[in-house]
């Protein structure tokens, strides 16, 4: 006890001895006396028990038993000789990890909290990146982009328009699908889902699994909340029942591999869509950049192929 | 008795159609060699011989069951009646007829044919059956009438991880056969044996089969031995598996059939020298699994929400939800009575049900749980139904049939160990794929069901663990090493485990067992040792017991002792927390827990309370039911003990050492489970593991006890120990000193705290010997 009151002691007169100089006055040193009294019989709050026990069993949990262990020394004089225990070629040689879950949060959740953490410190560091990048390669980037964005924006719209002159439908192009609301997609879907979706042109079947998918996607999410959260007086599981029939087939169908559309899918936008322009002159005599059906083969007014061509 | 008879004449009589059948069967012409006069003893005798004296039927009698020979036909018609096959004497009972229709409606019994060609080739098979299949009840009788272990004097087998389950099953399977329990089919479980020298078939939790092979290292008893459940991976099963693959070697003529339930059984096959495998199909439905698109929040509320949902909206069928454990469930069960209540009254919608289940609920509390859904409130209506929150016992362990819906938030408690801290505690944690899967499964018993997953598609596949880890990966394993040294394995490290624990876990135990005596410094049994592992208790409880007529209070430390291995005897129900506080008091001995839990075991046997101890537990808010148990422990302890020969002592009452040396006694035992409280609040820290504790709120202790032992260490949030005594740190230095060598402890309060004990009593020695000279 002694011991200590003298090493405090040394340790303040060392640390006043530079500004001040001199001994501590006897006020002063009632002071320093209380403050450290206080210190001591602070009662650390909960808050600090609960960071130091963790903190101590964390560290008792990560530091491996050792050789000094009485039970190691009985292990080594019955050959262990490290290394795992047993016969077995895969067995262990760290004990399972003790995980203290402290709130309710779903499987998952942790995950998901840390990802979003990741995401956004890649997004910031993203930015910076994008800062250093110089104006040269900014626009030729962009430009890229745009023309990609295009090109796929065409792609579709050729496909619907094949879709309309193989279905017999009144489609055109210029109409936007994604725009109609589900009762256009489920009126499509009538039309199409009794056909195979192999059977259908590898050309514009991307366009009705989308909208499968799309149509599958929303039957789960039905099911999932919305059948949930309807009120009590839902009253017609049958129909339900028909639905989920139906959606099965497809399910299994959309999941299947398809390498025919593999090997589409892995040509590029601009590709993909001069295929399709190819198809409907040779099939339709039809021309997507005129937007126009020719009566015959030669196609006569048609400035050329490309969109260029037509200025 | 004249009833009985009076049905068995009744019996006969309806049977002689049957009987006139059966003539004509050429496998049960043994059975009809004699004139009709002679018929009952005629069938004992012949069967008799043929059993006993000519096992394999080279006797007059061409027909009779060869040993390992015979087919299914044969079965059938020995089990066909009219007399019992393995009781010769009796008339089968139109029960049994009953129950045998079912019986060979069982997909097990499709393949029975297939099983026995299968048994009979080989040594090891592994056998799987998916729950309902009827593996448990019939392939022990399948092996019975082929295997036929009367004549050989022996029996087969089967064990179960759970004691529960093989008191039911045996009572089920003797009632299939037709047999008194405990006679032909018998059980086996900790501290209780139903079993008779007739006994062939005997049920055991697999705690106790490896009991036996303590004392018997060959298992010469048993001619089959079925390892059920398998797939559960506990401890002792775990520990069979290493033990009977040596086993197997040295008996060639012992069978051995491991039952699993799940597909898994590659890893069995490829452990058991690529035993053969047969699979049989359960009787199950599609369940259609959903996901939700977001990880959830809060995973009980979303059970909640999402049981609501189900209730409003799917149609008619039974609700499964898995929560973890019993406080959560009983929360979870209110909030669901309440919003479904609402939902009634508003929402138009059917009665719903609710009910709990865990393990530590009264048995009868769990019986409801089998109850039919309630009835829609006018006819037509909206139909009712029930809802089971549960833990995982009903993943696997309990079947219930009409559950259409589970819902599965992907956590239950399991028992984690870690050497370096040294704790064995239940922690909320993720469940395997397997689990999932299993839970999924339990929605498509009736009929074509749904599951509903707490998580996303991407968290099951990303998130789980294939397998659930074995319990030997997850417990200490001190009591374990015991009895592998006692079942003469001696090189520990080398044991060929399924799954061999990490290497710290086996050094912790050696050194546990060291300490207490039981291993000396080569890891050789001491004979302290032997005598504890003739306990069926943990070390530390052993060596207490064992070392309690030193301090004069063996009978009150054998009552501890079987307190302490029983559940919790206080009840503390939500509605009446500060009632059962009161009681509590009455019992409270303010140096600990365990002294007061002595005072409410004597309180119990005094002749007050066995008036009529039922109400008297009632009015005290304590468990009958652990109380019961502790009384039953204590007596199979007390026969231990006699056997043994450790003395039973008591310090009379009125001695003031009475309860001292009942502390001393704990010390004894428990050397390594002490804490010692921080100067600088309430906080304790554990001896040698340094780690921050609190007493647990539950406790009577005094805040001003230096120094305590505890009885078990509960990992939270919070770092609790639970069942604490105050005791004395000289005692720690008296009664284990080389647990106790202060030069070895890490610098720090209780280095300098037990250094000072030290000092004062070597001066209290040096100064007590001069001043009497």
């Amino acid at each position: 006890m002694a011991d200590e009151e003298e090493d405090d002691y040394l340790a303040m007169s060392f640390d006043t001895a530079g500004s001040k100089q001199g001994k501590e006055t006897s006020i002063q040193r009632t002071a320093r006396l209380k403050k450290e009294a206080a210190e001591r019989g602070r009662v650390p709050s909960k808050r600090e028990l609960a960071d130091q026990a963790k903190a101590a069993r964390e560290a008792a949990l990560a530091t491996q038993l050792d050789a000094s262990n009485k039970g190691a020394k009985m292990m080594a004089k019955m050959g262990f000789k490290g290394g795992a225990l047993g016969k077995s070629e895969d067995a262990r040689t760290q004990p399972i990890e003790v995980m203290l879950k402290e709130d309710r949060g779903g499987i998952g959740m942790d995950s998901e909290k840390k990802r979003k953490i990741r995401e956004a410190a890649a997004e910031v560091e993203d930015q910076h990146k994008r800062r250093k990048v110089d104006e040269v390669e900014y626009r030729e980037r962009t430009r890229n982009e745009r023309e990609e964005w295009r090109a796929e924006g065409q792609m579709w719209s050729a496909m619907r328009t094949l879709e309309g002159f193989e279905t017999g439908g009144v489609a055109t192009g210029a109409e936007a699908d994604d725009v109609r609301g589900h009762a256009g997609d489920a009126s499509k879907l009538t039309e199409t889902e009794h056909k195979p979706l192999r059977s259908i042109n590898v050309l514009w079947r991307p366009l009705v699994k989308q909208r499968l998918e799309k149509e599958r996607d929303r039957r789960m999410r039905y099911d999932l909340d919305q059948s949930l959260s309807r009120k009590g007086d839902y009253e017609d599981p049958d129909a339900d029942q028909d639905d989920k029939l139906a959606l099965g087939a497809e399910v299994e169908e959309l999941d299947e591999e398809d390498p025919e559309l593999e090997e589409l899918e892995a040509l590029s936008f601009a590709e993909r869509l001069e295929k399709i322009i190819k198809e409907l002159r040779e099939e339709y005599y039809y021309c997507f950049w005129c937007k126009y059906r020719y009566p015959d083969e030669a196609m006569e007014d048609c400035p050329g192929v490309t969109e260029d061509e037509h200025g | 008795m004249a009833a009985e008879q009076q049905t068995s004449r009744f019996k006969r009589r309806k049977m002689v159609p049957a009987d006139d059948v059966d003539r004509k069967n050429p496998y049960l012409a043994h059975m009809y060699n004699d004139n009709e006069s002679q018929h009952d003893s005629g069938v004992s005798l012949s069967d008799a011989a043929s059993l006993n004296g000519h096992p394999n039927g080279n006797g007059s009698n061409g027909s009779a069951m060869k040993r390992h020979a015979t087919t299914m036909k044969q079965a059938q018609t020995a089990e066909d009646g009219p007399h019992n096959y393995f009781k010769p004497a009796a008339q089968l009972s139109d029960r049994y007829f009953g129950i045998l229709k079912t019986r060979r409606g069982l997909p097990v019994h499709a393949q029975r044919q297939e099983f026995l060609d299968m048994y009979q080739k080989t040594q090891i098979l592994v056998f799987v059956g998916e729950t309902g299949s009827g593996k448990t009840t019939q392939i022990p009788q399948f092996v019975l009438f082929d295997d036929l272990p009367q004549s050989q004097a022996k029996m087969v087998a089967c064990t179960q991880p759970r004691r529960v389950a093989a008191m039911s099953v045996a009572q089920r399977v003797a009632q299939e056969m037709d047999v008194t329990l405990g006679e032909e089919v018998g059980y086996s479980i900790r501290f209780e044996d139903m079993t008779s020298p007739k006994t062939i078939l005997k049920y055991m939790t697999d705690g106790m089969l490896l009991r036996e092979a303590m004392n018997d290292h060959n298992l010469t008893r048993y001619s089959t031995i079925i390892l059920d459940e398998a797939h559960e991976r506990t401890l002792a099963t775990d520990i069979l598996m290493g033990l009977l693959k040596e086993v197997v070697t040295r008996r060639p003529d012992l069978k051995l059939i491991i039952m699993s339930a799940t597909l898994d059984a590659q890893k069995f096959q490829k452990y058991f020298m690529n035993a053969p495998l047969l699979a049989v199909p359960g009787r199950t439905h599609p369940v259609e699994i959903f996901y939700t698109p977001e990880p959830e929040r809060d995973y009980v509320e979303a059970a909640l929400r999402t049981v609501l949902q189900i209730h409003a909206t799917e149609p008619e069928g039974d609700i499964l939800l898995f929560l973890t454990g019993e406080e959560e469930i009983e929360d979870a069960c209110r909030k669901i009575r309440l919003e479904s209540d609402d939902m009634i009254r508003e929402a138009d919608a059917g009665p719903l049900e609710v009910y709990p289940l865990y393990g530590s609920l009264p048995p009868a509390q769990q019986q409801k749980i089998f109850s039919a859904a309630p009835a829609p409130f006018k006819t037509g209506g909206r139909p009712g139904r029930k809802c089971i929150v549960s833990t995982n016992i009903a993943e696997t362990s309990l079947t219930i049939d009409g559950i259409v819906y589970v819902v599965d938030p992907g956590f239950s408690k399991q028992k984690v160990y870690n050497p370096r801290i040294r704790v064995e505690s239940l922690l909320v944690s993720p469940i395997s794929k397997a689990s999932a899967q299993q839970r999924a499964g339990r929605a498509g018993r009736t009929r074509p069901g749904k599951c509903f997953r707490l998580y996303t598609e991407g968290a099951f596949k990303k998130e789980l663990i294939d397998q659930s880890y074995p319990e030997i990966l997850r417990s200490n394993l001190a009591s374990t090493v015991l009895e592998l040294k006692k079942l003469g394995i001696d090189d520990l490290v080398h044991f060929d485990l399924m799954d061999p624990p990490a290497p710290e876990t086996l050094m912790r135990a050696l050194e546990e067992l060291n300490y207490l005596a039981c291993l000396d410094d080569e890891g050789e049994l001491t004979a302290l040792g032997k005598l504890a592992s003739d306990f069926p208790l943990d070390p530390a409880l052993a060596v207490m017991l064992i070392s309690s007529p030193e301090f004069y209070c063996s009978n009150e430390i054998l009552s501890l002792t079987s307190l302490l291995s029983v559940p919790q005897v206080f009840v503390r129900p939500a509605a009446a927390r500060k009632r059962a506080d009161e009681m509590k008091e009455l019992f409270t001995h303010t140096d600990g827990d365990h002294l007061t839990m002595l005072n409410v075991y004597h309180a119990f046997k005094s002749p007050s309370a066995q008036d009529n101890p039922k109400q008297w537990c009632h009015d005290h808010f304590l468990s009958y039911r652990a109380l019961q148990q502790a009384d039953n422990v204590r007596l199979q302890l007390k026969r231990i003990m006699e056997r043994e020969e450790v003395e039973l002592v008591s310090t009379p009452f009125e001695d003031k050492k009475y309860y001292e040396n009942i502390r001393r006694a704990l010390v004894a035992g428990f050397f390594m489970q002490v804490a010692k409280r921080e100067s600088s609040g309430k906080t304790y820290v554990t001896v040698k593991d340094e780690q921050s504790v609190l007493l647990h709120p539950s406790t009577v202790l005094g805040q001003d006890s230096e120094w305590v032992v505890y009885n078990e260490f509960v990992l939270t949030s919070k770092n609790y120990i639970r069942t604490v005594t105050a005791v004395k740190p000289e005692w720690l230095l008296e009664i284990s000193p080389t647990y106790y060598n202060v030069e070895e402890f890490r610098k720090g309060e209780v280095k300098s705290s037990l250094m000072k004990v030290r000092d004062r009593a070597n001066r209290r020695a040096a100064v007590a010997p001069a001043g009497r000279r």
